[in-house]
């Protein structure tokens, strides 16, 4: 980078040099001064000057107000060939010839474009002063000084507590007292699994006398299955997961992306070491094989496997790019935090990385294709292949069989063309009857029948000699002219080589190929042909006995190897291939190309010991980022299980570490977690564990007025944090309380349209294109792109939901039908749906406005109960959607 | 959270960034930069719904935007911008030009329709849109647009989003984070198409802003239909209401015991708004509750109806209708353009009048600006004998009302009509006028994400400043 402006400046300085004789020219400066300046002061600098850089308005990159910047050129490269107008960009340009037409408002009058054309011819004197705005590199040096790229330290005997009552006193904050156990266990039971804890579960803690009951309680959630799917989940966010694309044309749905969403579920459920996590998710097929993990390997792949795959057409090049931009964007921002996307078009304004990085990346993945691929080991693919062949090789016997037994009939009609032929114009001409004269003449009534419907007129013309000759003979040719032709023909035919063209049908096998000779095809082949015959006909009418007794053996081999074919290998949507590295696109064009950018990783992440060039593979990359050495790797990670617990990371812009992001609230914390997540094996459920053992983490959610006056918005973490439940455990936890969950783990996708759809909401599918109405409506983010956490709005059309969606009268009726099957009165009932919906007692006041509300006459036209409205009520309350 | 403490305790920049009810203090920070009052942040604030209605940079010329989308792309040389040359040198090459588009097409190809002086300004508007014709002198024809590719998808979104790819959010979107909506018994931005257009629900995507602001499409204009969820089917509204009344009984209840939390408070006043707009809503829909001659006057068909809906919508505070002509790519003549062309402008040129009319009639038309217009246009050359291929080097839009000077043309094409060379408008540029009129700095209404400030026209736009009033 430095060394090209280096280049550059020289470069300059050499070009300058050369004209300068020419200034002295006093009339090539009035020609300036009057012909060339007043203009590109009007028309050019407001685009192209060092004011159009101050406002941001500067356009190409080309700089017109002083003699540098135009020497030095733009991004479509030199503009003015001094002495040569014809080479100039400008020229060109100046006369709309090409894509580049300036100035943009309209083209200048002819005489203006002439006057430039003479002053460059003339050697482009300007007089002007040299430029004095200077090319700015990026110090990787100094950007490594920033807090992200320095390694994490450990601090030598702190807790997570002792590093958070640092902070409490620092701020001079007072925490709040701790939860009580029914809102703790509530708040761990949603936050680790996504649904609300069983009454029973409720009373089990609260009766729990043992010194290690909370710890018990973190252990029981984190084993059962459902804190895979609420994790997962969270992980899927950012992965920007999705089974479409954003448009429609020549892409198809991946109906297989449940695979990586199972992978990565499975992957928190087995608590997969971190960086494991990583590196198979951006190498998976190239990390070395171990046995039987070959699914493992390849499911992972699904995140970039899932990548954006934009309509191509006539901006083919300029959509791979924004392709490559999806993948690039991803990979940092997800692992790295680092929002490398914005060096794309310029060096990152703010972080030290510089355009050719970002191309260095994107080259990992130019030339790579998003595919399917089985997952199961080589041997199931082989094994299977291997039986589809059998199951084959058996269809074909069957077909051939089929074939030799039309192929013989059809063979021994022919020899009877003129008897067929004579017979059917008979039929044609009314003078005899179908049946009858099959018998009395003994021709095959299926073969007279075709030759009947083939003497149609409409096939005259599309048939070859002889048989045009048939086709031309009138109705009231005489017998004998008849008898002639019709015995020429059948010579001509009986003549024919005829191949294997029997027509074994279009179930089993693949069809015969088609012969070349119009005669052949027109007797035997054609749709028309008189003596075509199908599988199925040959089947049902020229079977001899010992020919059916053999279709019969060979049905029943058929048939054994269809029920003995393995199901077919489930595949993967996966990236593959390598990239094929890069050039960088000047400002982000891809019609502009500059230097290099060899294949690599992040200038400032990486040590002495750079790799980089033609053999960087994605392994590389993922050896690069899933490494103790990476600063970045462990810290993102852990503010996100940080984030993903209270709501906001102790960096609050959890994919953004960069300086435009926020400062860590605690960077000694964040620090002394990363490097306790690395030394216990990159465990994500010890890090739950560290994090939920916190005080700050068992904190009411009560305010406090004086805390308030110096941290409103709990940046200090003094209280624990009132939120709404996101979409998935809203919708789960109503089919929980109302009894309907289906707890099924993992498979295909299920539409959420469907109102009697049961399952978890991580399994429903997930839309580019059209992003299902509860999911957007609930600020499910766009999976267009990686997303680090949830806005949470309110609005009216939350609560149409709520109040018709025939989902929530499914649950309404559900849940009143769950409380009436318990015997007792009102007043017991409602204290049970209290306990489920809400794991507490009701208080006088509630069972009293809820016996008031029952005790309403019902209204003839209403189709749901007094009871069932009333459980439609608790399941819409602000209670049921928010947790302490 | 309390976010009048918040404005005590902590900077502004955390604020925004952690409370909960700081959406709409994103759009605030964007739109007024540095400049944010204390006061004004507190307005905002207290206004936990992020579809309120917040300050613009400036005052506003216009409140809403009715963008009637001819999607297909129609020719411009057959609608706004008439090329006596064409006649003139009918069947013949144009002159090389290296001007490329989708496909390879032939020679020069006259219009198939007289054009007609109309108005006090004499602009000449084809035959084809008779009723429009009549209201010229309340349009400002742009001759001189282009945009980017000459394929529907690409030009689509960014006429829509500003961006050729799906992945920007789109300009109804933008409109609603930075300015809000006047009425929250209804969705701030509505899609009227029946069916999709090509690409489909991207077009008016909010993407990376929050799902609020994400366009409401409605296909079936059915009133109890247009939005989901809108009708309860198992009770009556008397029942509801008890059952409601209940609800917020169980609410209040629980509010007690957690004081001062606005975010519950404000999901109390949202299920109350819920309840009001399953009768507002579908009154505003009901084009039923017009006058016949009213009815008459739009005509009676799908798209007159949808046009009749935008101005009841905007007439209710709704910030933009978007009505496509129609499913997939209608406008999209590639063969007999005389014959395509003609039957949809019979099919919208009474309705696009009569909205025209009824706006400036009732005064909303000072309030609302009305884009007319295609992804791009179409060229001047045939293809196939008598069609015409994409063209995005050069096409037409029209505005009318909300501070559009009327009766004029701005730019022009070249001889033939096939690309823009006179005071060229890119659809960047439009944005930035629309916004422009609505009282946005197109360059300050910016959202943080992904580490970058996002605009609505990229790094790009200039206000088209020849064309306000």
């Amino acid at each position: 980078m430095q060394l090209r402006c280096k280049l550059l400046i020289g470069f300059v300085v050499l070009f300058g040099c050369g004209f300068a004789s020419a200034a002295d020219d006093a009339k090539a400066i009035e020609h300036f001064e009057s012909k060339i300046r007043p203009v590109l002061v009007e028309h050019c600098q407001s685009c192209h000057s060092a004011e159009a850089v101050a406002v941001k308005k500067l356009r190409g990159g080309l700089l017109l107000d002083t003699k540098a910047g135009w020497m030095k050129g733009g991004d479509s490269g030199k503009v003015i060939v001094p002495g040569k107008p014809g080479e100039s960009l400008m020229v060109k340009s100046l006369h709309y010839d090409g894509e580049l037409q300036m100035p943009p408002k309209g083209k200048l009058p002819a005489a203006i474009v002439k006057d430039f054309e003479k002053w460059i011819a003339d050697g482009a004197v300007d007089p002007r002063a040299e430029s004095t705005s200077k090319t700015t590199g990026i110090d990787l040096k100094k950007g490594r000084e920033f807090w992200a790229f320095q390694p994490p330290k450990a601090s030598v005997g702190a807790t997570v507590d002792s590093l958070l009552q640092a902070k409490w006193d620092e701020k001079q904050l007072k925490p709040v007292a701790k939860a009580d156990r029914r809102t703790l266990l509530r708040r761990a039971t949603f936050d680790l699994t996504g649904l609300p804890p069983t009454p029973d579960e409720v009373e089990a803690f609260e009766k729990d006398q043992s010194t290690d009951a909370w710890e018990k309680v973190i252990d029981r959630l984190l084993a059962s299955p459902r804190y895979g799917e609420r994790w997962g989940r969270h992980w899927l966010d950012v992965a920007r997961y999705a089974e479409d694309q954003a448009h429609t044309f020549a892409v198809k749905p991946k109906t297989n992306a449940y695979v990586y969403r199972d992978w990565v579920v499975q992957a928190f459920n087995s608590n997969m070491p971190y960086d494991v996590f990583v590196r198979l998710q951006l190498a998976g097929d190239l990390v070395a094989e171990s046995a039987g993990d070959r699914p493992t390997r390849i499911a992972a792949l699904g995140l970039l496997g899932l990548g954006a795959d934009y309509y191509k057409n006539t901006a083919r090049e300029q959509a791979i790019a924004e392709e490559l931009d999806d993948r690039v964007d991803v990979v940092t921002r997800a692992f790295l935090g680092l929002t490398v996307s914005c060096a794309r078009c310029h060096d990152h304004k703010f972080d030290p990385i510089p355009t050719r990085d970002y191309y260095s990346i994107a080259g990992i993945y130019y030339g790579t294709n998003l595919t399917d691929t089985p997952i199961v080991p080589d041997v199931e693919v082989k094994i299977h292949a291997e039986a589809q062949a059998k199951l084959k090789a058996q269809d074909e016997l069957v077909s051939s069989l089929l074939s030799r037994v039309g192929r013989a009939a059809a063979i021994d009609a022919l020899a009877h063309t003129s008897k067929y032929f004579i017979a059917a114009r008979e039929i044609k001409s009314g003078k005899a009857k179908l049946d009858a004269i099959a018998k009395a003449k003994d021709l095959n009534r299926y073969f007279l029948e075709r030759w009947v419907k083939f003497l149609e007129p409409a096939n005259a013309g599309k048939v070859p000699s002889p048989i045009k000759e048939l086709f031309a003979l009138k109705s009231d040719a005489p017998e004998a002219e008849v008898l002639k032709v019709a015995e020429a023909a059948q010579v001509a035919l009986q003549k024919l080589d005829i191949p294997n063209i029997g027509n074994a049908g279009k179930k089993s096998g693949e069809a015969k190929p088609k012969s070349n000779d119009p005669l052949i095809k027109t007797m035997f082949q054609d749709p028309s042909a008189p003596l075509l015959v199908s599988a199925a006909d040959a089947e049902k009418l020229f079977l001899t006995k010992d020919d059916r007794t053999e279709l019969e053996k060979l049905r029943v081999e058929l048939e054994k190897r269809k029920s003995s074919i393995p199901k077919p290998p489930l595949q993967a949507p996966v990236i593959s291939g390598s990239g094929q590295g890069m050039k960088v696109y000047v400002r982000g064009n891809p019609a502009t190309k500059g230097e290099d950018a060899p294949k690599g990783f992040l200038q400032v992440l990486s040590g002495s010991k750079v790799k980089s060039g033609k053999d960087y593979t994605r392994l590389d990359l993922a050896e690069a980022i899933a490494t103790r050495d990476n600063p970045l790797t462990a810290r993102v990670m852990v503010n996100r299980v940080w984030a993903w617990h209270f709501g906001r990371g102790i960096v609050g812009t959890p994919s953004n570490f960069g300086v435009l992001g926020d400062r860590p609230s605690h960077p000694e914390l964040l620090d002394h977690l990363s490097v306790g997540f690395m030394d216990h094996g990159w465990s994500v459920k010890w890090l739950h564990r560290e994090v939920m053992k916190s005080k700050a983490y068992q904190l009411s959610s009560e305010p406090d007025a004086a805390n308030t006056k110096v941290d409103a918005a709990n940046m200090y973490l003094w209280r624990g944090a009132r939120t709404r439940l996101d979409v998935e455990s809203w919708r789960d936890s109503l089919l929980a309380i109302s009894g309907q969950l289906d707890s099924t783990i993992g498979g295909p996708t299920f539409d959420l349209k469907d109102p009697s759809a049961r399952r978890r909401t991580v399994y429903a599918k997930v839309s580019r294109h059209d992003l299902d109405g509860l999911l957007r409506l609930f600020d499910f983010p766009d999976a267009n792109v990686t997303a680090d956490k949830r806005n949470s709005t309110t609005v009216p059309q939350q609560q149409l939901f709520a109040l018709n969606s025939e989902f929530m009268l499914n649950q309404s009726r559900a849940f009143a039908n769950r409380l009436e099957k318990q015997s007792g009165s009102d007043s017991e009932r409602i204290a049970t749906a209290y306990r489920l919906a809400f794991q507490r007692p009701a208080n006088s006041q509630e069972v009293e406005l809820g016996l008031r509300f029952l005790k309403l006459p019902s209204r003839q036209d209403d189709k749901l109960t007094r009871w069932q409205q009333y459980t439609q009520a608790i399941l819409a309350s602000n209670e049921f959607l928010y947790v302490d | 959270m309390n976010p009048t403490d918040a404005l005590l305790g902590i900077s502004r920049r955390d604020m925004l960034a952690r409370t909960g009810t700081g959406l709409g203090m994103l759009g605030l920070a964007g739109l007024l930069g540095s400049k944010v009052t204390a006061a004004e942040a507190k307005r905002v604030a207290t206004a936990t719904d992020p579809l309120a209605p917040k300050v613009a940079h400036f005052t506003p010329k216009a409140k809403h935007v009715i963008h009637l989308f001819m999607n297909g792309g129609p020719s411009q040389v057959d609608t706004f911008d008439p090329k006596p040359a064409l006649v003139k040198y009918h069947g013949q090459q144009p002159p090389a030009s290296g001007l490329k588009t989708e496909r390879k097409t032939g020679g020069l190809f006259k219009s198939p329709y007289k054009f007609h002086k109309c108005g006090q300004s004499g602009i000449e508007v084809s035959e084809i849109f008779p009723e429009i014709g009549k209201c010229i002198d309340d349009i400002c024809v742009i001759r001189s647009m282009h945009t980017n590719i000459p394929n529907h998808e690409p030009g689509l979104l960014l006429m829509t989003c500003g961006n050729t790819q799906p992945i920007r959010p789109s300009m109804g979107s933008w409109l609603l984070y930075g300015l809000g909506s006047e009425n929250q018994n209804l969705p701030g931005f509505v899609v009227l198409c029946p069916g999709k257009p090509v690409v489909g629900p991207a077009l008016w995507n909010n993407s990376f802003l929050p799902g609020v602001y994400q366009g409401c499409h409605i296909q079936n204009l059915d009133p109890k239909k247009v939005i989901d969820h809108l009708q309860n089917r198992s009770v009556t509204p008397a029942t509801q209401r008890e059952q409601l009344d209940l609800l917020n009984g169980l609410n209040r209840l629980h509010l007690e015991r957690n004081a001062g939390d606005d975010q519950l408070d404000s999901r109390i006043r949202s299920l109350e708004m819920a309840f009001r707009m399953q009768t507002e809503a579908t009154d505003a829909f009901d084009v039923t509750k017009e006058a016949p001659a009213t009815r008459d006057m739009y005509g009676r068909t799908y798209f007159a109806d949808a046009c009749l809906t935008a101005r009841r919508l905007v007439e209710r505070g709704v910030r933009m209708v978007q009505v496509f002509y129609g499913n997939g790519q209608p406008w999209d003549d590639h063969g007999d353009i005389e014959k395509g062309h003609r039957a949809k402008a019979m099919d919208t040129d009474k309705a696009v009048a009569a909205l025209l009319r009824d706006l400036k009639q009732s005064g909303m038309l000072d309030e609302t600006l009305v884009l007319w217009g295609g992804e791009f246009g179409r060229t001047p050359t045939s293809e196939g004998g008598n069609g015409r291929d994409h063209n995005h080097h050069g096409f037409s839009v029209w505005l009318a009302g909300g501070g559009i000077k009327g009766g004029m043309t701005y730019g022009s094409t070249d001889e033939f009509g096939f690309a823009a060379v006179e005071n060229k408008v890119h659809v960047h540029d439009l944005h930035a006028t629309i916004l422009h009129q609505l009282g946005i700095d197109h360059e300050k209404l910016t959202y943080r994400y992904s580490g970058r400030d996002f605009r609505l026209t990229d790094v790009h736009g200039e206000v088209v400043k020849g064309i306000l009033a």
